[in-house]
């Protein structure tokens, strides 16, 4: 009897732990929106004489996102205090929604259209490219006399 | 003293308002995420010219008859420029230690920055051009070429070097 109670328990709490683990994993894919591909860094080092420094591209970085119960869209957003050069996003493959043009990523901007039309059905989550775009002119000087641009970027999922 | 009893219910309404409009922003909202992405810009400095290769020629022509002096001018080439430093300067100078005739090099019509005098070219560096720094542009390039009708013939190889640096 004692055997059976405790196989029985034992039981239980396999199916506790199961259940625990599966909680955790929904947890874990639950973020609405989430940036992948950790910090980044783009870096100018040419240009032409006559013309102006080479702009940079990083395509290191990803957005996944989840499906809302609503039809939604995700916006951007930068804060870099002292910003003297000029940085752009564009979302890359995106099928759940439609990718807004680049955004240029400014100090203090509002939160601005990044994908919109992101449909309430068909799919459960999804991953698209971020494109950043760096550039600058020679007149906007380098990151010795002026330090380096550290960009802030907020991705926002919301209901459209 | 006593508040007036008209004015209560525009003060719950808007209180009610900003109430709503709060709870609706937040309804909205899903999640959001970020990541720190920098930026860096070298120091980058280019200088070009878009021709390799000029010749200068004083020929019977160009000569004025019971006149010891003979120039000859070329404003063919162009100086292109690149900097994102300040305080920047062009300089030129040429290899040729002891040239048998004289020529002289000047800077016209910068986009940006000052043309300094024209020059007669030395192995010392010397201004051609002033506070360029932190812009991008171009000039055209004008040599002048001197000799006396006494100095007979000959020729001058200038291999001529223009540099950006500290003004």
């Amino acid at each position: 009897m004692l055997t059976a109670i405790i196989r029985s328990l034992r039981g239980q709490t396999l199916a506790l732990s199961v259940l625990v683990i599966v909680l955790a994993s929904e947890t874990s894919q639950a973020q609405p929106v989430d940036v992948r591909g950790g910090n980044q860094t783009l870096s100018i080092t040419t240009g032409f004489a006559g013309g102006e420094p080479v702009a940079v591209t990083n395509t290191n970085s990803a957005l996944r996102y989840r499906r809302q119960a609503q039809t939604s869209k995700i916006t951007v957003r930068t804060s870099c205090p002292g910003q003297n050069f000029n940085l752009s996003v564009e979302a890359q493959g995106v099928t759940r929604g439609v990718a807004a043009p680049a955004v240029q990523l400014v100090n203090g901007m509002l939160d601005t259209d990044f994908i919109v039309n992101i449909p309430n059905s068909g799919f459960r989550q999804t991953t698209v490219t971020l494109l950043y775009t760096a550039s600058a002119t020679f007149a906007q000087g380098n990151s010795a006399e002026f330090g380096n641009d550290v960009h802030t970027v907020t991705y926002t999922i919301l209901a459209q | 003293m006593k508040r007036p009893a008209r004015l209560l219910f525009p003060v719950l309404l808007s209180v009610y308002v900003l109430a709503a409009s709060s709870e609706s922003v937040q309804a909205q909202t899903y999640g959001s995420d970020f990541h720190r992405v920098t930026v860096t810009v070298a120091t980058i400095t280019l200088l070009q010219t878009n021709i390799g290769s000029i010749n200068l020629s004083i020929t019977g022509s160009s000569v004025i008859a019971g006149q010891d002096l003979m120039t000859v001018s070329d404003q063919s080439s162009t100086l292109l420029w690149g900097t994102n430093s300040s305080g920047k300067k062009v300089t030129v100078r040429t290899n040729l230690a002891a040239p048998k005739y004289s020529l002289k090099v000047a800077a016209i019509n910068p986009t940006s920055g000052t043309a300094a005098s024209e020059v007669t070219l030395s192995t010392t560096s010397t201004d051609f051009l002033l506070n360029i720094g932190r812009s991008s542009g171009s000039c055209a390039i004008r040599y002048t070429a001197l000799a006396l009708a006494s100095q007979g013939t000959g020729s001058d190889v200038h291999t001529i070097t223009f540099t950006i640096t500290n003004q």
